[in-house]
């Protein structure tokens, strides 16, 4: 059960409101709007990084429920499971996901598996071998690499948060993927 | 040595130069400036952060510091060491970075609270019912979830430093005062 009341967009700025509406109006957001001075911020570098042409979605949602699995967040998993889904992500891949190792041996082509490695080194050692790191940085370039540990950081630390509020899955609402930017 | 090039600063677009010449010229700044559609999303988000007037700016650079520490994040520590002398006694930052002997360092019991949240959901990724109940007692719903908030960013931006190796600045420093108005 939730630790904190929910903030309802009724009771936000009009900036946050329209950002947390466009976003379905998730349990989420309606908790962290609890931090009325710094959610919208917070909420204008989730939309640039959901709005971004420059990562793939499939591979940021397999980043996503990496992270969601190795810090341990039901709430990000039981989001993005089904926004993976929808970006094309199979059962089998997300079950190869939420498992220890099981991904190593899976369908995903090699960017996508040495993605993976790096997200799982980070995240179990907080921090990443060289190899690992220049194999990701040879596949993806400098920006799609900044940009996919920017995915990680944020799911990172947005599971502390969910974790630490406890906040429940939503019934039915899933996040809405809004369309991407045209690449600058 | 950083493994991944640095922007320059000279080819940013006008207002990310702004906000790092108010902020610093930071090789964090021009190594996410790599990432042109998130980063001035992100800039607005350290902005309210440190705009705040929620915390004090010791009491953030407590949590800042502990995050650091915790995430084992050379860069953090390095730019907030520094800044953190301007509010913290040397034997504080080193019961934060170092001892862990926060009863000692003479932290107020505000300061406590912060420190265990922090510990606790950094290392287990979860908080106790207890420990939750005694931080939303102290702080609130509006200032917990803000300093839930704190330890979120830097938390992650730790990730982002130590995968990428990035070498600390030899002298230019973060300004937390360093905001628009």
């Amino acid at each position: 059960m939730t630790r904190i009341a929910y903030r309802e967009p009724e009771a936000m700025t009009q900036q946050a409101r329209e950002l947390t509406n466009a976003r379905g109006n998730l349990n989420v957001y309606r908790a962290l709007g609890n931090a009325e001075k710094v959610f919208t911020g917070w909420m204008v570098a989730g939309n640039a990084a959901l709005t971004s042409p420059v990562l793939p979605v499939r591979l940021r949602e397999l980043v996503v429920l990496r992270t969601a699995y190795l810090m341990d967040s039901p709430y990000e998993l039981g989001q993005h499971r089904d926004v993976a889904r929808t970006a094309g992500v199979g059962s089998d891949e997300i079950s190869a996901i939420l498992s220890e190792s099981d991904w190593k041996e899976g369908s995903f082509n090699p960017t996508e598996r040495t993605v993976l490695q790096l997200a799982t080194e980070l995240l179990t050692t907080s921090s990443v071998e060289a190899e690992t790191f220049d194999s990701v940085h040879t596949a993806l370039g400098s920006e799609a690499t900044v940009e996919l540990l920017m995915v990680i950081s944020r799911y990172a630390g947005l599971a502390l948060m969910l974790n630490a509020l406890d906040v429940d899955l939503d019934e039915s609402a899933r996040l809405p993927i809004p369309p991407r930017r045209e690449p600058s | 040595m950083s493994r991944i090039p640095l922007t320059s600063i000279e080819q940013q677009p006008e207002p990310v130069r702004q906000w790092m010449a108010r902020r610093g010229n930071l090789n964090v700044f021009r190594l996410l400036a790599n990432a042109p559609h998130v980063f001035p999303g992100w800039t607005q988000m350290v902005d309210e952060l440190f705009d705040s007037p929620t915390f004090s700016r010791r009491m953030r650079e407590v949590v800042i510091l502990r995050v650091a520490h915790l995430q084992n994040s050379r860069y953090e520590l390095g730019q907030h060491i520094a800044i953190a002398r301007g509010g913290l006694t040397d034997q504080q930052i080193s019961a934060i970075v170092e001892t862990e002997d926060f009863d000692a360092a003479g932290f107020s019991p505000t300061e406590c609270t912060a420190l265990d949240v922090t510990t606790e959901l950094c290392t287990t990724h979860r908080l106790r019912d207890d420990t939750f109940a005694a931080a939303q007692a102290v702080f609130g719903d509006e200032a917990l979830t803000e300093l839930l908030m704190i330890i979120s960013c830097y938390y992650g931006l730790a990730l982002v430093l130590n995968a990428v190796d990035l070498d600390v600045d030899a002298q230019a420093r973060f300004r937390p005062r360093g905001g628009a108005q």
